[in-house]
């Protein structure tokens, strides 16, 4: 068994809005392995996205345990997880989130200014096939073409975990298919950790594991014993 | 470059209307502090200079007749370190070409041929009158220049009674005359006054001075105790007739000059403030703004991995360009302006050169002033920025929670449109910037009326001073105190109407530790053409033996109608009496006392007596009168009436217009910059809610009514608060400006409101419109589509 990356225990997230108490996590226990594609599945307000969120040091747990290896993230400062972020995780969410008064090479460039060991912007770029487009404004490019700048800014600074947030949400089917296949790329070639969420259960083929989410807790977990290639995913 | 800087000159490249509509503002602090603080630099400055080039006096005497020899006691006295005696006195001119007559103050210089040692002359052409010659004559440059002489002109003089052709043989400038102002004029008028450097001989032999002197200056050695040295000087002069002696505070011209550079000292302090204030408000609104609309921005740059401190930095540089802006504007436009006030300063007040030193300390201090005023303004919502939890940030901000409050009844009852309704309820939701945007309008209203106040003011002033106080045409100076049969060798003279007689005293007032001193003017009672006015407009009649005095007096020596008041004559026999203060009176130039003809001589026990005759003209005999009085020996000089007006109204309209058009601009851009920032906020904040009203049908016009409502709205209610700040503002500024030379009465009719609202609310209306313009650009698809 390869060695763990995260590792959670009865981990909780409870929102407070108005008088009423949302559990979002309530109580999960997960382990995600160096170098493995995960999907997560379920619907809206599964607890998915809260789940990437604390893992990628965006937000506190209200209780339980969160390892990144040998460290805590759960006890750890915001400037701590700050620090974390920059040198370990590289984010890739549904709506792209590229500053729209920066080119292609720029955002890029955004990571690659502040991470201590990047690859150059124009390689990362590369790598998801977007040297053509590398000095145009996210407005002059297509849904896919963002993402996938998107995903050559959180590859730049080589992180070790990917964590992406339905990559693939707002696209059509051929558009995420590129995008899919870039993820799969930086996983391979790169040995990179990815965590996928989606709620499509087309794309579960891609994964190593498939981890399924119901009202804040894991339902089931999955090993894909053969994978498929994304360009042969349909939805 | 990092790409966090790029983004940061794109986003600033993006909001280029709103950064400049900032910026101005800015720039009008940082410009209006250094044209102020460099016009006073500049002024100071070239004063200082001058004065110690020039050697101008510490203190100065006047005296009947005291011979020659006292002068070596008054240079012995202790803290004087020079002492110069010379003979001073007023000459009616005849000048070539000029109907009207003209006023010379003939000054000696020494024997020797050498300039005097204290208040020397500049010489600007020519030489130096011969000490030998008995016509020859140096004249201050602009008396010179005003009437078009040249070396060698000539021009006559009436001395004692004695009409003599001098020959201009050089011009000057001097520190005793930056500010040369005529007797009995309020303002200089250089074509009708000149200053006459003569040769000692000659003009003591022409007024009977041989051996003696009038005039006497001093300078003061490092340390000396001027009160003392003036206590010493008045005894040994008062046998010989001394009037008083004072410092350089009671020198006329340098008297104006202080007060000027006084009060740009004033405006460099109270107005740089004011825009200071409204920029770190706009900044705040407009960054705030900013970071709302940019809150997925924010959440990705920490997920990427950005601390706070870059983050905050990120949004306060953001601001900081702007204040850069701001900044460059302000220097380039104050800097210009500055030098360019500075000169026409220069040119007003008669200065032979102007020292303008940049300070650079101005320019250090106006520049961080606007940097800390933007850095102040956006560090909060930087630091809230920064402070939001990523994942927080990155999920759209949840709808302002709108409740249901007794307010809303209220407004419910009154069955105002949906579109009313909203612009209502926005208003109460965000009070807090409402009553910033409210307060900011207010004080665009406030400036305009702070300054706008002055030409009704000075108005006033004009018609108190000119058309009921002072009715005559024109005022006779005499040449020594005369008894009222002089009235009737005036009333001969061709086309004079009236005649009225007027004595001018000086005298020192005291009440208890306090006192002025000022002249007494004693008139016959009911006089008719110089009267005195209440403040309500009345004439006020002195009743009986008592002392009627200004409000100024009365405010600086603390009198009140019915007190006692201490009066020592500093002339003819120095008694010193104790009057009652009769009334008071409203005066606004100089310091001024009033007693009936029949008071005065009973207490002085004297015949009645007169210095000046006010005159009224039949104006067909003005050419004959003019020609008469220039060869009429008991006449040392004519001020006009009349011309004194129109001069006033010239010098004073003008500058009232500059200023007025200065502040307009000036409130025209704190109106624009509040107004064209709350609009595109407001469009933006609500992009989507007003694109569904259009989806719903509304027209465009309607759906801008929303928009114009509530801006125009807050700028409405801005209005009286504006009225009451400029009320208060304006007695500060007349407080500030009142002094023993001039006050300014505060007259504030509702015009001037009327005009102040007027240009704030309709610089506001334009604002709004040229926001309103995006509405109709607004495209309906993309803006539901977009993300919130």
């Amino acid at each position: 068994m390869p060695e763990a990356v995260f590792h959670t225990e009865k981990l909780v997230k409870t929102y407070r809005t108005g008088g009423a108490e949302v559990h979002a996590l309530a109580g999960v226990d997960l382990d995600l392995y160096a170098s493995e594609l995960t999907v997560l599945l379920g619907p809206s307000g599964s607890g998915k996205s809260t789940l990437l969120n604390i893992l990628g040091g965006l937000d506190h747990a209200t209780s339980g345990k969160v390892m990144f290896r040998d460290l805590d993230l759960t006890v750890q400062s915001d400037r701590a997880l700050t620090r974390f972020r920059r040198d370990h995780v590289g984010f890739v969410f549904q709506f792209y989130n590229l500053v729209p008064s920066l080119t292609a090479r720029e955002n890029v460039q955004m990571v690659t200014d502040i991470a201590p060991n990047p690859m150059r912007a124009e390689e990362a770029l590369e790598r998801v096939g977007m040297s053509d487009r590398i000095d145009h404004f996210p407005a002059e490019l297509s849904g896919g073409q963002q993402q996938r700048v998107a995903i050559a800014r959180a590859i730049a600074k080589r992180p070790e975990v990917l964590l992406c947030d339905e990559p693939t949400g707002a696209l059509d089917s051929s558009t995420g298919v590129q995008v899919l296949e870039a993820i799969r790329e930086i996983n391979e070639d790169l040995g990179t950790t990815a965590i996928v969420i989606t709620h499509n259960a087309a794309i579960q083929a891609m994964a190593h594991r498939v981890v399924r989410f119901q009202d804040g807790n894991i339902a089931s977990v999955a090993t894909n014993d053969t994978r498929i290639a994304p360009s042969e995913i349909v939805w | 470059m990092h790409a966090l800087d790029k983004k940061l000159l794109r986003d600033f490249r993006r909001l280029w209307g709103q950064s400049l509509a900032i910026a101005l503002v800015l720039a009008c602090g940082v410009m209006i502090l250094l044209t102020a603080f460099g016009m006073y630099r500049a002024l100071d400055d070239t004063l200082a200079a001058f004065y110690e080039r020039n050697e101008f006096a510490d203190v100065w005497a006047m005296t009947e007749k005291a011979p020659r020899p006292l002068l070596s006691e008054i240079s012995a006295l202790p803290g004087v370190q020079t002492a110069e005696a010379r003979v001073q006195e007023y000459l009616m001119l005849d000048l070539p070409g000029r109907v009207k007559s003209a006023t010379g103050l003939a000054l000696s210089l020494p024997d020797t041929g050498a300039l005097p040692t204290l208040n020397v002359p500049l010489l600007r052409a020519g030489r130096l009158p011969d000490p030998q010659a008995s016509d020859e004559v140096m004249v201050n440059e602009p008396f010179a220049e005003a009437n078009g002489f040249e070396i060698g002109d000539t021009f006559e003089a009436l001395m004692s009674g004695q009409k003599r052709r001098l020959t201009i043989t050089g011009t000057a400038l001097s520190p005793e005359f930056v500010y040369a102002i005529g007797p009995g004029t309020l303002m200089p008028d250089d074509e009708s006054f000149g200053i006459l450097w003569m040769p000692q001989a000659m003009l003591a032999s022409a007024f009977d001075m041989s051996g003696a002197f009038n005039s006497v200056t001093l300078s003061l050695s490092r340390g000396a105790q001027e009160d003392q040295v003036i206590e010493a000087l008045d005894t040994l002069l008062e046998p010989y007739g001394g009037t008083g002696a004072h410092g350089r505070d009671e020198q006329a011209s340098n008297a104006f000059v202080t007060t000027e550079i006084k009060q740009l000292k004033n405006m460099a302090t109270i107005l740089p403030p004011v825009f200071f204030g409204i920029s770190a408000f706009l900044v705040n609104m407009v960054i705030g703004r900013i970071i709302a609309l940019e809150r997925a921005e924010i959440g990705l740059l920490k997920a990427l991995g950005y601390t706070d401190l870059h983050i905050a930095a990120h949004y306060v540089l953001l601001a900081g360009l702007t204040a850069v802006l701001g900044v460059v504007i302000g220097w380039v436009t104050g800097g210009l302006s500055a030098r360019w006030m500075a000169g026409e300063y220069a040119q007003y007040f008669k200065f032979p050169y102007l020292i303008f030193n940049v300070s650079y300390d101005a320019y250090a201090i106006s520049g961080f002033l606007a940097l800390l005023t933007a850095a102040v303004g956006a560090l909060r919502s930087a630091m809230g920025a920064a402070a939001l939890p990523p994942a927080v940030a990155m999920s759209p901000p949840a709808p302002p929670r709108f409740k249901r409050s007794l307010l809303d009844r209220a407004l419910s009852a009154l069955r105002l449109s949906q579109p009313s309704m909203m612009i209502w309820r926005s208003l109460f939701r965000w009070p807090l910037r409402a009553a910033f945007s409210a307060i900011g309008l207010s004080l665009a209203v406030a400036i305009m009326i702070s300054v706008g106040f002055f030409s009704y003011s000075i108005n006033s002033i004009a018609d108190i001073a000119f058309n009921q106080s002072n009715r005559e045409d024109i005022v006779l100076l005499f040449t020594k105190e005369r008894s009222l049969s002089a009235l009737e060798d005036v009333r001969a003279l061709p086309g004079v109407m009236e005649v009225e007689g007027e004595l001018f005293t000086p005298v020192t007032l005291r009440n208890g530790p306090l006192e002025k001193q000022l002249s007494i003017t004693t008139r016959g009672a009911g006089a008719t053409l110089a009267r005195s006015i209440n403040e309500t407009g009345r004439v006020v009649e002195i009743d009986g033996p008592g002392l009627l005095i200004t409000t100024r007096v009365a405010e600086v020596l603390r009198l009140a109608p019915g007190d006692p008041v201490e009066v020592e004559f500093m002339s003819g026999r120095r008694e010193t009496y104790t009057l009652t203060v009769a009334g008071v009176t409203e005066q606004f130039f100089g310091l001024g006392a009033f007693m009936t003809r029949e008071a005065m001589s009973h207490l002085t026990r004297s015949a009645p007596q007169i210095s000046v005759a006010n005159v009224t003209l039949d104006p067909k005999e003005d050419d004959a009168f003019n020609r008469a009085i220039k060869d009429t020996p008991l006449i040392s000089g004519a001020v006009r009436v009349t011309d004194m007006k129109a001069s006033f109204d010239a010098t004073v309209e003008e500058n009232i217009s500059i200023m007025n058009g200065l502040f307009s601009v000036v409130a025209i851009l704190i109106t624009v910059g509040l107004t064209y920032n709350s609009a595109r906020i407001q469009l933006s904040e609500r992009a989507r809610e007003l694109a569904s009203l259009r989806i719903l049908g509304f027209s465009n016009w309607e759906v801008s009514y929303i928009l114009i409502g509530e801006i125009m709205l807050i700028a409405v209610l801005a209005q009286p608060l504006g009225w009451l700040i400029g009320y208060g503002l304006g007695h500060l500024m007349a407080a500030s400006f009142a002094s023993d030379l001039y006050t300014i009465p505060m007259v504030l009719p509702p015009a001037a409101y009327a005009t102040a609202s007027v240009v704030v609310l309709g610089t506001a209306l334009a604002s709004v419109l040229l926001v309103r313009q995006r509405i109709d650009r607004l495209d309906l698809v993309s803006v539901m589509k977009t993300r919130e």
